[in-house]
């Protein structure tokens, strides 16, 4: 029976970002967090498999102090068991410091056979954590992947590449990282939430794992972060006919070079 | 007081607002439109254990507190007003069972209604008994094993798809105390099913008449003692009261909602119309209201939790969230102006489900009389 270990990010919601229209800066001061949209497809796979195979399924984040509140979240999606390495300096993390201590931590759990893992986190997007992870165990990764299934001690999973799928099959252990598309996140039931304070939870600090602070400090340092907005001309072509205005349309395009 | 959410209100709120985005909200014209009941959400909210919330376990239910069942009904709202008064009349028919039934009938009769095999209903007013509820004259009469009932019910919500109905009848003479409570099963005792309801709002809920000829009803199926129906009705009602306040609070924050959205939009004189103070204020207001309405909804849900007396807030919170849901349902229509009295527009179908939230489960003037009642003491 397999084991499998859905990691997941807690990050804040964006639809609770708000911009200033001045000076661009974030507002996060109202923004509820929520598990990132693509680790939800690393848990709901992880429980597909479980209800597929039988295999037994834990959840596995790195947090600060807030994130606690994230354990019942994703206990209530279906995992067992749910593992939380808790640092105040996740905040600063980037995907190197991340993997670090993911890694880190699955060492200390010692038993895994599937690694699930978002294609990206929807905040940074940075499509690195996963294949990292994969790296630091000195383990296959299997990125890009929209199906997938469990055989024996193989995953064989679907990779959509460009314009192009291909099929793999990969022996246990190995880290697998989903595309949205691979399944539909359920929406946990009400006894399902009320159940996830009864399933245990494991919190470690980054000392538990044998990691200092130095190695997860992050070596690049973020200056700022404004939202984006698309500037526009506004310019209106009103005078003459449709023809002269089509004209006009398409050449100052020429002359800006978009045509 | 502190209505801050548990973790797992919190969580229970995030997963319905989850299920109202993809299941209810694109549904909620059509249902409205075409009066179309939503069975197929209901089965869906079933299968979130979501139609026995504040139920045990015992009896098939989710074994959460009256406050989730609020937060659900309120979430509901904001999206559906017609999918949150069936779910809340639903929940509401266990009450009366789960508080004054015999343990054989709790355990025959309330999983049937939270597992959702049967859709529930409370059948109380009739054509000269509404605020009077105590006039009614649909009677019961002993018939050896069975109790008898005639007469007609009216403006029954789930009418005619509810398979259990709590119906109030005259087993004994006039005024409140010749009223008994009984559980109508229609697989066993069949009534008809008489005028269907054209209503102005909340159209994918079915309000119909219900006609009892000769309705013969198992002995057993009488809840309490005899002469207890009004009480029994009056104690439910006292519930249900939290649960309609919570669907006129969900009414209400859409109206929020979908005033600052639109207001963001909605350019004229060459900037967004939020931008005037004219909207500012009516905003402003709607925000504060809003606010009020989510503490007196919460805290009557909190004190009938705690097992405290809440026949006072809870009629307070229904009159206060009902008629926040009114009078600012008629601001959001004004601040879309034109686009928001077009049929299809949401704020022009909340303008018309936010009325019955003022009449139905005790009219705001019976609200007051509980009110006054309570006060005068």
């Amino acid at each position: 029976m397999a084991t499998i270990i859905a990691c997941y990010k807690w990050v804040l919601d964006e639809q609770d970002i708000k911009i200033n229209p001045g000076s661009l800066d974030l507002d996060t001061s109202r923004a509820k967090s929520k598990i990132s949209d693509y680790d939800r497809n690393a848990i709901e796979e992880a429980v597909l498999q479980e209800e597929k195979t039988g295999a037994e399924v834990a959840s596995l984040t790195f947090g600060n102090s807030k994130a606690k509140q994230s354990l019942k979240d994703a206990l209530s999606r279906g995992p067992a068991k749910a593992y939380w390495v808790n640092d105040e300096l996740a905040d600063k993390a980037d995907a190197l410091v991340t993997a670090n201590v993911l890694a880190a931590a699955l060492k200390k759990i010692g038993q895994y056979d599937v690694i699930l893992c978002g294609e990206g986190a929807s905040d940074t997007y940075a499509q690195q954590v996963g294949p990292r992870i994969a790296t630091l165990l000195g383990i296959p990764a299997i990125t890009f992947v929209s199906e997938m299934k469990i055989e024996s001690d193989k995953v064989i999973a679907t990779r959509k590449i460009g314009d192009c799928t291909e099929e793999v099959s990969v022996s246990f252990p190995v880290v697998v990282t989903l595309l949205p598309e691979i399944n539909k996140p359920r929406i946990p039931s009400l006894k399902q939430v009320l159940g996830a304070a009864k399933k245990p939870t494991t919190e470690w600090s980054i000392a538990d794992l044998g990691l200092t602070t130095e190695e997860v400090t992050a070596k690049n340092k973020v200056k700022s972060i404004k939202g984006f907005v698309m500037s526009r001309k506004n310019v209106i072509y009103k005078e003459g006919t449709p023809t002269d205005k089509v004209a006009s349309l398409v050449a100052s395009l020429t002359k800006e070079g978009v045509l | 007081m502190n209505f801050e959410l548990t973790e797992e209100q919190a969580l229970l709120q995030a997963a319905v607002r989850d299920f109202t985005k993809s299941e209810v909200e694109p549904l909620a014209e059509k249902l409205d439109r075409d009066g179309l009941f939503p069975h197929d959400t209901m089965k869906k909210l079933a299968e979130l254990d979501l139609t026995g919330i504040p139920y045990p376990a015992a009896y098939g239910g989710a074994g959460a507190d009256y406050m989730s069942y609020a937060i659900v009904v309120e979430e509901l709202a904001k999206s559906c007003a017609s999918t949150a008064v069936v779910l809340a009349v639903h929940t509401l028919a266990g009450a009366p069972i789960y508080q004054f039934g015999t343990p054989d009938q709790k355990d025959k009769f309330l999983p049937m209604l939270t597992k959702y095999q049967v859709l529930g209903g409370f059948a109380l007013t009739e054509p000269g008994a509404g605020t009077d509820a105590g006039a009614l004259t649909t009677t019961a009469t002993l018939d050896g094993d069975h109790y008898v009932i005639n007469g007609t019910k009216t403006f029954i919500t789930n009418g005619d798809k509810a398979g259990l109905m709590i119906v109030m009848a005259r087993t004994g003479g006039e005024g409140t105390k010749g009223i008994s409570a009984f559980i109508v099963e229609k697989a066993v005792s069949p009534f008809e099913v008489g005028k269907h309801e054209d209503k102005m709002g909340v159209r994918g809920s079915h309000t119909t008449e219900l006609i009892f000829k000769n309705c013969r009803v198992p002995k057993e199926n009488l809840l309490g003692k005899v002469g207890d129906g009004f009480k029994i009705a009056m104690a439910t009602l006292d519930g249900g009261r939290v649960g309609i306040s919570a669907q006129a609070l969900g009414l209400a924050e859409a109206c929020l909602e979908e005033s600052v959205r639109y207001s963001k939009e909605r350019v004229q004189f060459g900037k967004p119309i939020a931008t005037k103070q004219a909207i500012q204020w009516m905003i402003a207001d709607m925000a504060k209201d809003v606010a009020a309405a989510k503490h007196l909804v919460y805290n009557a849900a909190s004190l009938k939790d705690q097992q405290k007396p809440f026949s006072m807030e809870a009629a307070i919170a229904k009159l206060f969230a009902s008629e926040t849901a009114m009078h600012h349902a008629v601001k959001a229509v004004q601040i879309q102006g034109g686009y928001g009295y077009i049929k299809g527009s949401k704020v022009e179908r909340i303008f018309r489900d936010a009325k019955i939230t003022e009449i139905y489960e005790g009219t705001s003037e019976v609200q007051r009389m509980v009110i006054s009642g309570i006060a005068l003491r």
